[in-house]
């Protein structure tokens, strides 16, 4: 009777913090489904239900909110930057995991150290060193700025990679394969969900970014902002009543990019722990 | 040996691009702007007595095509107007090939923009007056000196040439002379006489069971219940104020201003909300303190009894006192840093000329500063604008330092909710706050 009481109130407990904070998604869900585009503060859910967010928001591009120009340009860097980084982070982790030469030691030590700096104190120098170059207002820029330091974030994979045993490593090199070669047909294959979690992480971070990305483009012209910039931009005092639902729509749309990522790399996620956890 | 010999001279090969690289940008600058300005500045001597001249030589001196970046607000009705004024222009000056960017960016934060980097701004924006002292300072304005078409301090009403000049020199163009706010009301439920003072506007809708609103804890909205008693608050040279609200005049009218607000009728409220209410439709505040760019909404919401007003009177210390307001104007600049300054300058001139602000007047409800344009039947027939004339003898130009808005908005918002006391320390805060040292 006792245990019982106890589970429910464990329940209970546990019910309520799911729905404090799952009320805000679930708000920006049903607003999203509003017939009323200003922001409605008087009820939670809207008095008219409606699908044409979704239809402005896809369909219907104006000066304010050109929500295809925007998830294009940011589809564009968050796939350069997810195929860029993954492979970076791969190489690095390799190389401080597999190899051995003089500087490694120091080498890593220096990188977690640089790493401790947040990234926000080199902004404004970026900002100025890209704008030298031209390269301000262009999606190469933000692909460099989101890629270049990523070998950084090898920590991970190099654990990862630190489990593979050795002696398989060592019989390949005895077989005459390159480091090259063992990289690619020995080590990548074992890596799998190291490498679905380097895809989602390297891919998330530039799609929803809004700093870097803010200070990078000056263009006032919407058609080159990107999904972030765009929807900060529909809820400027004079937009909002016009914008808001739209807005919500667009933060439904963005999700799913992600949501699909994930699903299809959550088998392999999976797969690969169990994978490995029965070999040990 | 040899890896280290190849880095090294890597290393040297990329700090000597980044020095050719920087060295390439400032010789390119300083090439630039004698070659752009040189006509601007010979035009202003042709200028006086032919006015065809400076721009056959501007278009004979252009080649290829122009690029221009053109900034101004974000809504969709500024936007298609400004696509369409931006089209005559091209089609005005057809010989040439234009590249015209419209950005989207709200003029109450157009300084902020472009001061983060002044060469990366557009090299035409619209803006608020009250940015005009700061972007002069930081050298982002260009002076008009020479103009093309038309004078652009003759056209326009001499106030809007007044907040547009720093030190008697003309820095913009006036675009509009409507950033300003009066009384809108529903004239089925308030007579005439019923809005001439806060007392009768109160009594009426408390016995009508509607509401009155205003944004009281909006800085500058406030403002105008004190400049109205005859209390100042100026900027100084260095950007900080001077104010002395907390005289006894300024704690009579902090003491009106809370009785105001603790009537059952008065609502505090933000134009963002009064907007978002209107849109639902079942809105019972027939009577808001707001500005032009509410006008349409409004119009839609009270339908046959829309009408607007100058702001009523209120009572300090028993007697009748009307409340001031600020006359804010939109003004269109040509960047500095412009590579193209000559044609910035003609694209400016055309936005802002007779034409282009009726054409701004029809889309946005926003009043011309031109005089002429301001003076035509179309223009005086809309009560908003009937409004803001009524209340202009009222209204102060809005010149004050950054420090101002936070310690206002705190003290109206005191005021508003009712928790305010000892109303003589509440305001010798707010005016500690207010005339700080600017940053």
């Amino acid at each position: 009777m006792k245990k019982t009481i106890k589970l429910i109130i464990r329940h209970i407990v546990l019910a309520l913090l799911a729905l404090f904070w799952l009320i805000p998604i679930i708000w920006l869900v049903v607003t999203s489904f509003s017939a009323h585009k200003g922001l409605a503060t008087n009820n939670f859910f809207p008095k008219q239900w409606s699908f044409d967010n979704y239809v402005q928001l896809l369909t219907r591009p104006d000066t304010v909110c050109n929500f295809p120009a925007w998830f294009k340009n940011s589809m564009i860097i968050g796939v350069a930057c997810c195929i860029i980084s993954t492979i970076f982070v791969l190489m690095v982790a390799y190389a401080m995991s597999c190899m051995r030469f003089k500087a490694r030691k120091p080498l890593m030590s220096f990188m977690i150290i640089l790493g401790m700096f947040p990234g926000v104190l080199s902004m404004i120098a970026v900002y100025f060193v890209l704008r030298e170059m031209g390269l301000t207002d262009s999606l190469l820029g933000l692909i460099m700025i989101y890629s270049a330091g990523s070998g950084m974030g090898y920590l991970i994979c190099k654990g990862f990679f630190d489990t593979i045993p050795i002696s398989l490593r060592e019989s390949a090199k005895l077989e005459g394969a390159s480091e090259f070669t063992i990289f690619t047909r020995i080590v990548i294959p074992l890596s799998k969900p190291i490498i679905v979690y380097t895809v989602i992480n390297s891919f998330l971070a530039p799609w929803m970014d809004f700093v870097m990305a803010r200070l990078m483009i000056k263009s006032k012209n919407p058609a080159d902002w990107t999904v972030a910039i765009g929807l900060f931009n529909m809820l400027q005092k004079t937009l909002i009543s016009e914008y808001f639902s739209v807005f919500c729509a667009g933060g439904v749309v963005v999700a799913i990019p992600i949501s699909i990522l994930f699903v299809i790399m959550q088998k392999f996620y999976v797969e690969g722990i169990t994978g490995g956890a029965v070999k040990g | 040996m040899k890896k280290k010999v190849l880095s090294l001279m890597l290393v040297a090969a990329m700090t000597a691009t980044l020095f050719a690289g920087c060295g390439n940008k400032d010789e390119g600058t300083t090439n630039n702007t004698p070659d752009t300005q040189a006509p601007a500045a010979e035009d202003s001597q042709a200028g006086g007595d032919t006015a065809e001249d400076p721009i056959a030589n501007l278009i004979a001196a252009t080649e290829g095509t122009v690029a221009l970046d053109l900034w101004c607000s974000e809504t969709p009705a500024y936007q298609e107007v400004m696509a369409q004024i931006v089209e005559n222009f091209k089609q005005t000056y057809s010989e040439v090939d234009f590249d015209i960017t419209i950005g989207a960016q709200s003029e109450a934060e157009c300084k902020d923009r472009v001061l983060e980097d002044v060469t990366a701004a557009a090299d035409v924006y619209v803006f608020a007056d009250d940015q005009v002292t700061e972007l002069v300072n930081a050298g982002a304005l260009q002076p008009v000196e020479a103009t093309y078409t038309y004078n652009p301090s003759e056209t326009n009403s001499a106030g809007a040439v007044d907040a547009a000049s720093v030190d008697g020199k003309l820095y913009a163009y006036p675009l509009t002379a409507s950033n300003g706010y009066f009384l809108f009301y529903d004239s089925t439920v308030f007579s005439e006489e019923d809005v001439q003072s806060w007392d009768a506007l109160l009594a009426k809708a408390n016995e009508a069971g509607v509401q009155v609103g205003m944004e009281m804890s909006g800085a500058w909205y406030l403002y105008g219940m004190f400049s109205g008693a005859g209390c100042t608050l100026s900027m100084n040279e260095d950007q900080s104020n001077s104010c002395d609200w907390n005289n006894e005049t300024g704690v009579a009218v902090a003491e009106a201003c809370a009785k105001i607000a603790a009537d059952p009728a008065f609502i505090n409220i933000t134009d963002t909300d009064f907007s978002a209410k209107l849109a639902e439709g079942d809105c019972n505040i027939k009577a808001y303190v707001d500005g032009t760019w509410r006008s349409g909404d409004i119009q839609a919401a009270y339908g046959d009894g829309y009408a607007a007003t100058k702001l009523p009177t209120f009572t300090v210390n028993g007697a009748q006192v009307q409340q001031g307001s600020y006359a804010g104007y939109k003004l269109v600049g040509v960047n500095a840093y412009s590579e193209n300054v000559g044609w910035s300058m003609l694209l400016a001139e055309f936005i802002s000329n007779e034409a282009s602000q009726l054409a701004i007047f029809e889309a946005t409800g926003e009043g011309p500063a031109n005089t002429v344009a301001g003076s035509s039947e179309e223009v005086m027939a809309s009560p908003a604008i009937a409004a803001l004339v009524a209340q202009s003898p009222y209204a102060d130009p809005q010149r004050v330092g950054g420090k101002y808005w936070d310690p206002a908005a705190t003290l109206g918002k005191n005021l508003a909710e009712g928790t305010v006391t000892d109303y003589q320390a509440a305001l010798d805060e707010a005016v500690a706050g207010i005339t700080a040292p600017a940053e």
